[in-house]
């Protein structure tokens, strides 16, 4: 499994990373990842992809990688590239696959970054005291917390799943299931991880804010919920299908 | 932390099952109106159960030996979505297929298993579940109904309430009090099974708001059981119920049912010409969260098949799928309610209809704030 092979010192490479990280990232191959192997790229596919985004996505001050790991497709020299949507496009790549690519790539990150806001709450609220005990005791706290776990699982399902169409591409509709549902999370999950912090959770030395930053720009690159639940609800609307057919085919 | 799902896929024999269950329900179910197949697994219809036993299709996953069809847990998967997003009234034999087999396979006497599964199989014998009583729901552990030894076997004194199809079944499982008190909770609880036709056992039904006849209140009074009445052990019925509510938590039945809605909705939409961006926007915004409990749930049946109780797993789903099942009214709603010109009337009746009874959604096979609690326990927060 390439996983397996590259996730681990992918996340010992993020957890090293100094203040300058673009010489180490380049001399490191990584940046390579999704290259052919014949041009001296890892060659690999989405499917590998996705859990070496979401770990990105886990840490609060990782650099924004990912769009220059895209980006590398159509240009190898590409670096410290802001979006690789225009980068792929003026390779003369159709923009309506480019943008489900680079959606669905924010995605993983998206599930990530929410998988670590849950982990960060629950660690927060167990050790906060309030009223006497920790504030994770109180029943309206913990059940906030099951709501997002409960988004957190579904978040990384659709972004997981977009990334299994195919090798370096991904359909429309299932990068419309994904950034629609991860958007949606983030959304949820944002707002109830900052009310568990309280007043702590919007100082600036704290990470949360880096990874809540995070997914308020994420929702807004390459095309938020509304953008991709109507692109997703024409095309069910323009088919004859059940919804738990057309459900199924995404 | 709870480790992520793994996403599963059905495998090709499996889903070859479906054209040939669309077919049969294609037939079947044809000119049946949305409203009546929006009741869906709450729909009683003993014919119905039987059509399907006569397939094969009852006990899909119980071994040949009692008379079920020894396929995977995907390929039930599978025809219990195809029932479920069609509609079909499936409820007659629900509950013994999905839980009281197992149960009984697990732990039943040789002669229980031999007797009843097979009919179960057949569409014979229905079942319900004893659970909630007049002051016991959520507080499970509370339950007062009660059985005491006797020379042959138990007598049991009490009652239950908000039954499903209580007065139609042939039999129930029931969880009731074998020794101690209601101070001693979980402990001294037991499963019984309970022949309904057994004398001083009365069952009437309870009208709910849609005119349906689909709970009931059952009543114990002197009624006597031979000793192989008792499920597993004594004093263990707590922890073989839990076992039972992950089967029942985890299926598709706690996502499907506002589909019929979506479908009579979208045909609706269809039917007006190219949609507004809005109407574009509520059709996705459906399906992507449809989609994504539908890959959820499939996981979860992927626990299942590996021989994993995933009991917080499924709790979630179910807490997930009926906010979605539950939210589908409410949105149509909105967008009729924004239209100039006329709704169809069948769309209008089936739309009526989910709006007063999705409430239950939350509510049947272990509340939100239940669901939640598990949820927060399996998170370590409790």
């Amino acid at each position: 499994m390439p996983e397996d092979l590259f996730l681990d010192p992918w996340r010992r490479l993020l957890d090293g990373l100094g203040v300058d990280p673009w010489p180490e990232l380049v001399g490191s191959g990584f940046l390579d990842l999704l290259r052919p192997e014949a041009e001296s790229g890892a060659g690999l596919d989405l499917v590998g992809l996705f859990p070496l985004a979401f770990e990105v996505g886990r840490r609060p001050r990782a650099p924004r990688v990912l769009p220059t790991i895209l980006a590398r497709l159509e240009d190898p020299q590409a670096l410290e590239c802001p979006d690789a949507e225009p980068v792929l496009a003026a390779g003369g790549k159709d923009p309506a696959v480019v943008r489900a690519l680079c959606a669905a790539v924010d995605a993983a990150q998206m599930a990530g970054a929410i998988d670590a806001l849950q982990a960060m709450t629950v660690d927060y609220a167990s050790t906060r005291r309030q009223f006497g005990r920790e504030i994770s005791k109180f029943q309206a706290i913990q059940h906030q917390i099951a709501v997002m776990a409960e988004e957190v699982m579904a978040a990384r399902m659709a972004a997981e799943i977009a990334m299994a169409g195919a090798p370096l591409s991904v359909s429309l509709q299932a990068a419309a299931v994904a950034k629609m549902r991860c958007g949606e999370a983030a959304l949820a999950c944002a707002g109830i991880a900052h009310a568990v912090h309280g007043a702590i959770g919007v100082s600036a030395e704290h990470d949360l804010h880096h990874l809540t930053g995070a997914l308020h720009r994420l929702r807004l690159a390459h095309g938020g919920e509304a953008y991709w639940a109507r692109k997703l609800g024409a095309w069910a609307l323009s088919r004859s299908e059940d919804a738990a057919t057309l459900a199924r085919s995404l | 932390m709870l480790a992520a799902l793994v996403p599963a896929a059905i495998g090709p024999e499996d889903e070859a099952l479906r054209a040939e269950v669309r077919a049969f329900l294609a037939e079947r179910l044809a000119g049946v109106p949305g409203a009546r197949r929006a009741r869906t697994w709450m729909g009683f219809d003993a014919d119905f159960s039987r059509d399907l036993a006569a397939r094969g299709w009852v006990g899909l996953t119980l071994p040949v030996e009692f008379g079920g069809g020894g396929r995977s847990a995907f390929a039930r998967f599978v025809l219990i979505e195809e029932l479920l997003a069609a509609g079909a009234p499936v409820a007659a034999h629900w509950i013994a297929e999905r839980q009281s087999a197992p149960l009984l396979l697990r732990y039943g006497t040789e002669a229980q298993r031999r007797d009843i599964v097979p009919r179960i199989c057949r569409g014979e014998a229905f079942f319900c579940i004893g659970m909630s009583e007049p002051n016991s729901g959520s507080d499970l552990a509370s339950v007062r109904t009660r059985a005491e030894r006797t020379a042959t076997g138990w007598r049991l004194n009490g009652s239950k309430i908000w039954t499903t199809y209580g007065h139609k079944a042939h039999y129930m499982v029931a969880l009731v009090r074998t020794s101690g008190g209601p101070d001693d909770r979980q402990a001294g609880l037991s499963q019984l099974l309970i022949d309904l036709k057994t004398p001083g056992v009365t069952a009437r039904p309870i009208r709910d708001l849609a005119g349906d006849e689909h709970f009931s209140e059952v009543f114990f009074e002197d009624v006597d059981l031979p000793g192989d009445a008792l499920i597993g052990q004594e004093g263990q019925g707590w922890s073989q119920t839990n076992a039972e509510l992950a089967f029942e938590r985890s299926g598709p039945e706690r996502l499907y049912s506002s589909t019929v809605l979506i479908d009579a909705w979208m045909d609706f939409i269809r039917s007006r010409g190219g949609p507004t961006e809005s109407e574009a926007e509520l059709a996705g915004r459906m399906l992507a969260r449809l989609a994504t409990l539908r890959n959820m749930s499939l996981a979860v049946t992927g626990q299942l098949a590996r021989g994993e109780s995933p009991v917080v797993e499924a709790s979630m789903v179910k807490d997930l799928g009926a906010s979605f099942e539950q939210s589908i009214p409410a949105l149509v709603t909105d967008h009729l309610a924004s239209v100039d010109g006329p709704v169809p009337a069948p769309l209008l009746a089936t739309l009526d209809y989910l709006a007063g009874m999705s409430p239950t959604f939350s509510l049947r096979g272990g509340t939100r704030e239940i669901l939640r609690g598990i949820i927060a326990r399996g998170l370590g927060l409790r």
